[in-house]
């Protein structure tokens, strides 16, 4: 039987691991991290609330994604902020990452010009670590689809980037 | 060999900054929540009773209300032959009172009057006193119930009653 996050502090341990990359995958889709964090407590609660699976990883970036979703759907006000935020990212942008050098903030500058269906596929690979299986479920897109956006984007960004020896 | 190894190496130098201290605490909150409002439940949900009708019984209870529909329309003109009294149009309670089926057992009658009109003396054939003839309109509700199913059948129909009334010339 899968292990079900069924006690007080499992979620939190759970919560401690993965709550970085799930905040991270929520700002693809939001420009501030406090709706990042809305989306992510939203979608935790709903997950727990329905006893899933820990360990069904996709299923609960499946569940920030609607959520995040629904929270543009539901403004689309805000969603056309957003849009026009993600045109001109580098002054209104919160940024995703803590940096150690000018490299790394050029990076993260490309990472942000990619189609939002790269980065996606990208935040959950890189720094969440799903298998493409997991991505595929997630995004319900196939195993290969999902393995031909993460090349995509890598390709993409090595091209915006040159590596920094 | 994977030509990303080195870009993908640098992405996952990046650190996520990390999520506010308070998120942890709101998250918290929800799930105590969640716990407030009952016990989390796996989407799985209390099966919902159908209604199955008892047909059976359904059909019992038309049948007797149509019997007894068809009792209300008698003729409730034609005098009794006794010279005085009552002159019933319906039944007498007992009789609709008995058990309709051997399920159902006779649980109620009311007896409403509504209207009661004098219609004045009448002379009936070959009696030598006028009668006073009064016209009473009522609606009779019986009911059954059945102990074994909690099944009650409910019959409402309107009776009408004329009562003779002798008038003494002293």
């Amino acid at each position: 039987m899968e292990n079900v996050v069924t006690h007080e502090e499992d979620w939190k341990v759970c919560f401690a691991e993965l709550g970085p990359g799930l905040v991270l995958f929520a700002r693809q889709f939001v420009r501030s991290i406090a709706d990042a964090e809305d989306i992510v407590q939203e979608a935790y609660v709903r997950f727990w609330r329905k006893q899933h699976s820990i360990e069904n990883r996709g299923l609960l970036y499946a569940t920030v994604r609607s959520v995040a979703l629904d929270l543009l759907r539901r403004d689309s006000r805000r969603a056309r902020r957003e849009a026009a935020a993600s045109a001109d990212m580098e002054q209104v942008t919160e940024p995703q990452f803590d940096f150690d050098d000018g490299a790394q903030r050029e990076l993260a500058a490309a990472l942000d010009l990619l189609p939002v269906e790269q980065r996606e596929v990208l935040v959950m690979k890189i720094w969440n670590e799903l298998t493409f299986a997991e991505i595929g479920a997630a995004l319900e897109i196939s195993q290969n689809t999902a393995a031909s956006r993460y090349r995509y984007a890598l390709a993409s960004l090595k091209k915006n980037f040159v590596v920094h020896e | 060999m994977n030509d990303f190894s080195e870009l993908e190496a640098e992405l996952k130098k990046l650190r996520p900054r990390p999520a506010s201290p308070d998120l942890a605490a709101r998250i918290e909150v929800g799930l105590a929540e969640v716990a407030g409002h009952g016990t989390a439940t796996a989407g799985v949900l209390p099966k919902r009773r159908s209604f199955r009708p008892n047909w059976w019984a359904l059909g019992l209870g038309l049948g007797a209300a149509a019997t007894f529909l068809m009792l209300a329309r008698m003729n409730v003109d034609r005098p009794s032959s006794k010279a005085a009294g009552l002159a019933l149009i319906t039944p007498a309670p007992s009789s609709p009172l008995a058990r309709v089926d051997d399920n159902f057992v006779p649980s109620a009658l009311t007896q409403v009057v509504y209207d009661t009109r004098d219609e004045g003396l009448h002379f009936t054939e070959g009696a030598d006193e006028p009668v006073r003839r009064l016209r009473s309109k009522k609606r009779e509700t019986m009911q059954w119930n059945n102990p074994q199913t909690g099944a009650s059948l409910r019959v409402s129909y309107p009776t009408e009653e004329v009562t003779l009334v002798p008038i003494s010339g002293q």
